[in-house]
């Protein structure tokens, strides 16, 4: 019997090119395609799907909505496996969602849903039960843990310490914006969310900078 | 009248996007993918060869830019639109992001057919 799956993803790019991924494999039924949380919700109660393919964050919050359905699916529907899609390896999402066990859970960033056997290995897996939770995010996990007590840096996003590794390497505000594609003025909001996550109190701008460069560097050990 | 669907070339570095880009300009009819490219080198490249009307360029890629591509493009072939897309804020996008020469900016979150439609038919002159 084919696996049941409800697809929920807001951006219609990433929907589309994943229903047309599932759409052409025999064992995959696709039975819902949502939006939004409250549309998953009612595709879980109308569709009853083996397995939730899902985005984090959707409307109306954009915040952890993916999170929330997997946790109301673990209460209402415990059989029913889940799929997170997610664009970053962030600990804190995924400890969230693996709180309650790892059992019928997958955790995946959005880049592997270019490879399709990997996501279709995924889906089969939570649908027996099982998991999958993508190594990058595996790696990001043990590094928090090993980190958590010590290190501050954990507290940042990893754009801030895709920031703050280029400024270890002498970049530049300018540099940095260019190695990003991004402009000078996003990459002094995220230098300024360094700071203040890194507990730097204002003073001379060079010794922020360099006290940042410097916890970066001694938790590369 | 039939009128000949715009010809697309796409530009992404991850295959995924190059494939949900293709599906979402299969339920198009104004519009036609005729080929893929996953670098700005390759882009200009592939401009060359295929004579898009419309290329979907994302910004960050391996090699060159996207912008960088989209200037390339768009001084060896002038009647080439280019439209950026990442998934950046539009603020947060470096000033030569708008001076490169592209039509508009897109993030990918917005990608959708009406969008598309929409920012290609104002790109067009009027008469």
């Amino acid at each position: 019997m084919p696996i049941r799956v409800v697809l929920a993803e807001d951006s219609y790019l990433v929907r589309e090119g994943v229903r047309r991924l599932l759409e052409t494999e025999p064992d995959i039924d696709l039975v819902g395609v949502c939006e939004d949380y409250d549309s998953l919700l009612e595709a879980i109660g109308s569709a009853d799907p083996d397995v939730v393919l899902t985005d984090i964050r959707m409307p109306p919050t954009g915040t952890d909505e993916g999170i929330r359905a997997a946790e109301r699916l673990r209460q209402a529907h415990p059989a029913t496996g889940v799929v997170l899609l997610s664009q970053y390896a962030d600990p804190a999402y995924a400890l969230a969602f693996l709180e309650h066990g790892t059992e019928g859970r997958a955790y995946l960033l959005k880049e592997r849903v270019a490879d399709l056997d990997h996501l279709l290995a995924a889906i089969r897996e939570v649908a027996e039960g099982g998991s999958v939770i993508d190594p990058k995010v595996v790696e990001t996990l043990v590094t928090a843990r090993s980190q958590a007590t010590q290190s501050p840096l954990t507290r940042l996003t990893p754009r801030e310490r895709e920031v703050l590794s280029l400024l270890a390497e002498g970049k530049s505000n300018a540099a940095v914006a260019d190695g990003l594609v991004l402009s000078e003025r996003a990459v002094e909001k995220h230098i300024n969310s360094i700071f203040a996550k890194l507990g730097l109190p204002e003073a001379r701008e060079a010794h922020r900078r360099v006290k940042a460069v410097l916890l970066f560097l001694a938790d590369q050990r | 009248m039939v009128t000949r669907p715009v010809p697309v070339l796409i530009v992404d570095d991850q295959a995924f996007f190059r494939s949900a880009a293709r599906a979402v300009l299969a339920v198009m009819p104004g519009f036609a993918a005729v080929g893929e490219a996953w670098s700005g080198e390759e882009a200009v490249a592939r401009v060359e060869e295929l004579s898009p009307e419309l290329v979907l360029m994302d910004i960050h890629l391996p090699g060159i830019s996207g912008i960088e591509a989209t200037r390339r493009i768009r001084a060896a072939h002038p009647a080439t639109a280019v439209m950026l897309l990442s998934t950046y804020k539009a603020e947060d996008l470096p000033a030569d992001a708008r001076e490169c020469g592209a039509i508009a900016y897109l993030n990918k979150e917005d990608f959708e057919p009406e969008v598309l439609e929409r920012i290609w038919t104002d790109h067009q002159p009027v008469g």
